[in-house]
């Protein structure tokens, strides 16, 4: 634990005060690599890349979540975890390939557009879908789905089937349901869920690099392009840079919440 | 004064497969009657329950409460409510919510809600628990807790699925007195569904035994447990004694039957058999005296002889197990050791005519 995690952490934060050389750092104390973040267009990027995750993270939970609702309620419980499965199929092939293969799927001649157009829903074809923030969303959207859909149906499957029963005699329409049994007792999932698609939204090169045009890049792209110019203390501070968010934003959300509270609804 | 039913199921059926579940199952329920379903486990008491309920859809047959066929309705829409199996409370809600809850979804006024929650509250016995949550209870005031959820909808019936089955020994028995008592004050009916003889004894006002999804017979707790009719419900409240024998003889008062080798005397209550007949007849192992046989001959009436081949010692009492001469054993009660009667010995077992029971439906 303290090799594998906190070390390289600690690491992360000392390595971004560095010095940087021609092609390596020299150990120093400067805060030039976080002047260099904050006083640049690299601040924006960053700030619009979490705005960006955000959006994933409510389309996720909006597309996912009935998704896991269904599987848990409707599908037969032996073909539960096979239709899960189905989810995990995509994952088998390389990230790069099928956030690649988005493109012809999304671009101005694409399978979407052409379809729209043949359909006659549209006259001219979009073309916010490829190499946008847009496009980034909807790529996104696509590679981390099944995490919401994993992490909130485990916390829906974990509800036993008396709760049901008892919503039956009680009355407890849709909306009720949804509201009052299935939020609260899938936060747990929720979170995690919500968590894993932020973190991964604004850490994830790939995504903008391939889908993204100007305008949209994340945190992870501002570091991969600093260590390809070789600036390693400024990949370094813009790691250190999101964590410190993260961790800010999981104090703020712990104070608003009581994650302590959310995290453990059954026990 | 005959009450009006509450409940009324008539040629109840449900399948699954080739198995019937319920297989024509007729009963009625009074209004304010403390009525147990008991059977053994899988006999399709439960799967009555829901019927009743509305969770389970019968093939075919009827269920009418409080003169009106509930067939189609949902369970919701039912006048009863079910206190479930198991501690079944909302793990995310604490005592106070999951009470009021029902109420909450008629979009009653919250201060309503809050007064009728502290009565039915104080009434199962959870005053000032309400911010508990489910897990910090033990399962006694779990189950006040369904109790309270279910009854605060003031609905007509209350159906209890083997709602104790989850306690302790001890905690079960208290609770049946609380049971009872709580149907008492609320005054509607109560149909709790049970494999225990003992519970079901303890709170019931009559008993309905329900086996292999067939209504076996229904009476009140004396009558099902000193006078069953059927040898299955005897057998079921743990009778040993039961012995099958032919009619060799009657009239008015008395029954004789031959039960191989020996011959019985039994009390005639307007028993319906002939001569002939096969019949089964039981009698409760502390019904019987037993004594050292030191006559070779029997003079005494309603008397048979036997070997003891075990004597236990079981605390408030002893068991005798004694061997009769067409091998059948039966068990004998009693308060206390038997002077001089020990392993081995010859006895004779003399009872009260009245003692036998016969089963004859």
């Amino acid at each position: 634990m303290i090799i594998f995690f906190v070390l390289p952490l600690l690491l992360t934060v000392v390595w971004s005060v560095f010095e940087r050389t021609m092609f390596w750092m020299e150990p120093a104390f400067t805060l030039f690599s976080y002047e260099n973040f904050f006083f640049s267009s690299r601040l924006e990027n960053f700030l619009s890349s979490m705005f960006h995750s955000s959006i994933s993270v409510v389309c996720a939970f909006f597309i996912g979540f009935p998704i896991a609702i269904f599987i848990r309620r409707r599908v037969r419980k032996v073909a539960q975890h096979r239709v899960m499965l189905l989810f995990i199929l995509p994952f088998m092939v390389s990230e790069i390939i099928r956030i690649f293969a988005l493109r012809p799927i999304l671009s101005r001649n694409g399978v979407v557009n052409s379809f729209l157009m043949d359909m006659n829903l549209i006259e001219s074809p979009f073309s916010i879908f490829v190499f946008t923030p847009t496009g980034v969303v909807i790529g996104e959207i696509v590679s981390f789905l099944p995490f919401m859909i994993f992490s909130t149906f485990l916390a829906l499957e974990a509800i036993p089937n008396y709760i049901f029963e008892v919503c039956a005699d009680l009355g407890v329409n849709r909306r009720r349901m949804f509201k009052d049994i299935f939020l609260p007792l899938a936060a747990p999932g929720l979170f995690a869920g919500s968590v894993f698609i932020f973190v991964n939204g604004i850490g994830i090169a790939l995504i903008p690099t391939i889908l993204g045009g100007p305008g949209s890049v994340n945190a992870g792209l501002i570091a991969t392009q600093a260590i390809i110019a070789l600036d390693f203390p400024l990949a370094m501070a813009v790691s250190a840079i999101m964590m410190f968010t993260l961790m800010g934003l999981l104090y703020l959300g712990h104070r608003l919440f009581n994650l302590t509270k959310l995290l453990e609804p059954i026990s | 004064m005959k009450k009006n039913n509450a409940i009324e199921v008539k040629n109840l059926i449900k399948t699954y497969g080739d198995v019937y579940a319920l297989n024509d199952v007729d009963l009625n329920i009074s209004d304010g009657e403390y009525f147990v379903l008991l059977g053994p486990s899988g006999g399709g008491k439960t799967t009555l329950l829901r019927s009743i309920g509305g969770f389970i859809r019968p093939d075919s047959g009827s269920v009418v409460i409080k003169g009106k066929n509930v067939n189609n309705l949902p369970p919701d829409k039912r006048p009863t409510s079910m206190v479930f199996q198991g501690f079944a409370l909302f793990p995310h809600m604490d005592v106070a919510q999951n009470i009021g809850y029902g109420l909450k979804l008629q979009s009653i006024e919250k201060n309503i809600i809050d007064e009728k929650v502290n009565k039915m509250m104080d009434l199962v016995g959870l005053t000032g628990l309400h911010n508990r949550k489910p897990h910090e209870l033990s399962g006694g005031q779990q189950q006040r807790v369904q109790l309270a959820r279910a009854l605060i909808l003031e609905n007509d019936v209350l159906l209890l699925d083997e709602p104790l089955s989850a306690l302790d020994a001890q905690l079960r028995k208290d609770m049946c007195i609380e049971l009872k008592r709580l149907q008492k004050t609320v005054g509607i009916s109560f149909v709790h569904v049970t494999h225990n003889q003992e519970e079901a004894m303890s709170v019931a006002d009559r008993i309905a035994i329900i086996a292999d999804g067939k209504m076996i017979e229904e009476g009140t707790p004396q009558e099902i447990y000193n006078k069953p009719k059927k040898q299955f419900t005897a057998e079921f409240l743990g009778e040993k004694n039961i012995l099958i024998g032919k009619v060799l003889n009657l009239n008015k008062s008395k029954i004789v039957l031959d039960i191989k080798n020996d011959k019985i005397e039994i009390a005639n209550n307007n028993y319906n058999v002939s001569k002939n007949q096969e019949v089964s007849v039981s009698i409760k192992s502390e019904s019987i005296q037993i004594k050292k046989n030191v006559k070779s001959k029997i003079n005494e009436k309603n008397s048979i002889f036997g070997k003891v081949t075990e004597i236990t010692f079981l605390g408030q009492f002893v068991r005798y197990l004694v061997l009769l001469s067409n091998d059948q054993e039966i068990q004998v009660r009693s308060s206390e050791e038997v002077g001089n009667v020990n392993l081995n010995d010859q006895v004779i077992l003399n009872w009260k005519l009245d003692d036998f029971i016969l089963h004859n439906e």
